[in-house]
C-alpha cells in the first residue's frame, strides 16, 4: 500500500467531513480516516491550527467538526495544489 | 568623460526600464498568483518557490537602480566611481543587488531540494551566509577577473546542486523541461550579473541577454498561471 502524503491525508479528512454534510463527530471521523489515534490527533490539530476545520457544540453539548470557508476552498483547490507541486518538482 | 545623457544612454535607459518592468512584473505575478495555493496548503516547497520570485523582483529593482545611477553619473561600472559620497551608496546598492540575486537562485534551488535535505532549515541559513559573502566580496573587489571568477564559482555551485536535484525528479519528461528552463534561467541570470559587474565583458550582447531573460521569465509565468488557474 502506497503511503499517503501529508496533503493527501488532509484532503481525505476534509473530504470525509464534506461527505457527511459538513457535520461529524471526532470518533467516526477518526475511524473513517484510517489513521491511528496519535496520527489522527496530529492531523486534526494541524487542520484546526490552519483554520481548515472548526469545532461547534450543539444544544446537547455534543462536539461536532465542520469545515470552514478555507476548508472548502482547500478541497476545491486541492488538485491545483498537487499539480503545481508536481509541475515544479517542489 | 562622455557628455551627460548622450543619445546611446537615453535609448539604453528606455530599454533598461522596459526590461526591468517585464522581469519585475513577471516575478511579482508569480509571487501573488501562488499566494492562495500557499495559504491553503502551507507547503514549504511553494513557500521557497514564491520567495525566490519575490527576491528576483527585489534584485531587479536594485539592478534598475544601479543602471540608473550609472547613467546619471555617467560611469560604466559601480567600481569606476571616484571615492566620494556616491561610492558607498553605489556599493551598498551593489551588495543588496548581489545578496537578493544570490538568494533568489538559492531559494529556487531550495524549493526543489528541501525534501532531500530533510526540511533542515539550518541549510537555508548557510545559503544566506554564502549569499552575504558573495555580495560583500563583489562590493569590495573592483577587479573584473575576480568578479568573473566569483560568479563562475557561484554558477558551478548552483548548477551542480540543481543537477543532483534533477536526477531525483519524479516525472522525467516534465523534469527535463523544468531542468532546461531553470538552467537557462541560471545562465542568463549570471550573464545579467556580469552585465552589471563587468559591463565591457558583454558589450554588444545586452539586447540578446535581455530578450532571452524576458522570454525565460515569461515562460515560467505562463507555466505558473496555467497551473494556478489565474
Amino acid at each position: 500500500m502506497v503511503k499517503r502524503g501529508k496533503l493527501e491525508i488532509m484532503r481525505d479528512i476534509l473530504g470525509i467531513i464534506q461527505e457527511n454534510k459538513n457535520l461529524i463527530k471526532s470518533t467516526p471521523l477518526m475511524r473513517k480516516s484510517n489513521l491511528s489515534s496519535a496520527r489522527f490527533k496530529e492531523y486534526y490539530n494541524l487542520l484546526l491550527e490552519r483554520d481548515l476545520v472548526k469545532e461547534i457544540t450543539d444544544k446537547n453539548n455534543d462536539k461536532h467538526i465542520i469545515l470552514t470557508e478555507k476548508g472548502f476552498r482547500f478541497l476545491e483547490k486541492y488538485s491545483s495544489i498537487v499539480d503545481f507541486i508536481d509541475e515544479f518538482e517542489l | 568623460m562622455r557628455p551627460f545623457l548622450e543619445p546611446f544612454f537615453i535609448t539604453g535607459l528606455g530599454t533598461e526600464i522596459l526590461y526591468s518592468f517585464i522581469i519585475i512584473a513577471c516575478s511579482l505575478l508569480v509571487y501573488f498568483s501562488t499566494k492562495e495555493l500557499y495559504e491553503l496548503s502551507s507547503y514549504k516547497g511553494i513557500k521557497y518557490f514564491r520567495l525566490s520570485f519575490l527576491f528576483f523582483a527585489i534584485a531587479y529593482f536594485f539592478r534598475s537602480f544601479i543602471k540608473f545611477v550609472l547613467v546619471f553619473f555617467n560611469v560604466r561600472a559601480i567600481h569606476e566611481f571616484s571615492p566620494n559620497i556616491f561610492m558607498p551608496m553605489g556599493s551598498l546598492t551593489l551588495v543588496l543587488f548581489m545578496y537578493f540575486s544570490s538568494m533568489a537562485l538559492f531559494y529556487l534551488l531550495y524549493s526543489v531540494m528541501w525534501k532531500k535535505w530533510n526540511g533542515n532549515s539550518k541549510k537555508i541559513y548557510l545559503l544566506h551566509a554564502i549569499a552575504i559573502v558573495i555580495s560583500l566580496l563583489t562590493a569590495i573587489s573592483g577587479e573584473p577577473s575576480f568578479l568573473l571568477l566569483i560568479n563562475l564559482f557561484f554558477f558551478v555551485l548552483v548548477s551542480f546542486i540543481f543537477y543532483i536535484a534533477h536526477k531525483n525528479f519524479k516525472d522525467k519528461k516534465k523534469g527535463n523541461t523544468l531542468y532546461a528552463i531553470y538552467m537557462l534561467l541560471f545562465v542568463f541570470w549570471m550573464l545579467n550579473l556580469i552585465d552589471i559587474l563587468v559591463p565591457s565583458f558583454l558589450q554588444g550582447f545586452q539586447l540578446f541577454i535581455y530578450l532571452a531573460s524576458s522570454g525565460i521569465f515569461l515562460a515560467i509565468l505562463y507555466k505558473v498561471l496555467k497551473k494556478t488557474g489565474n
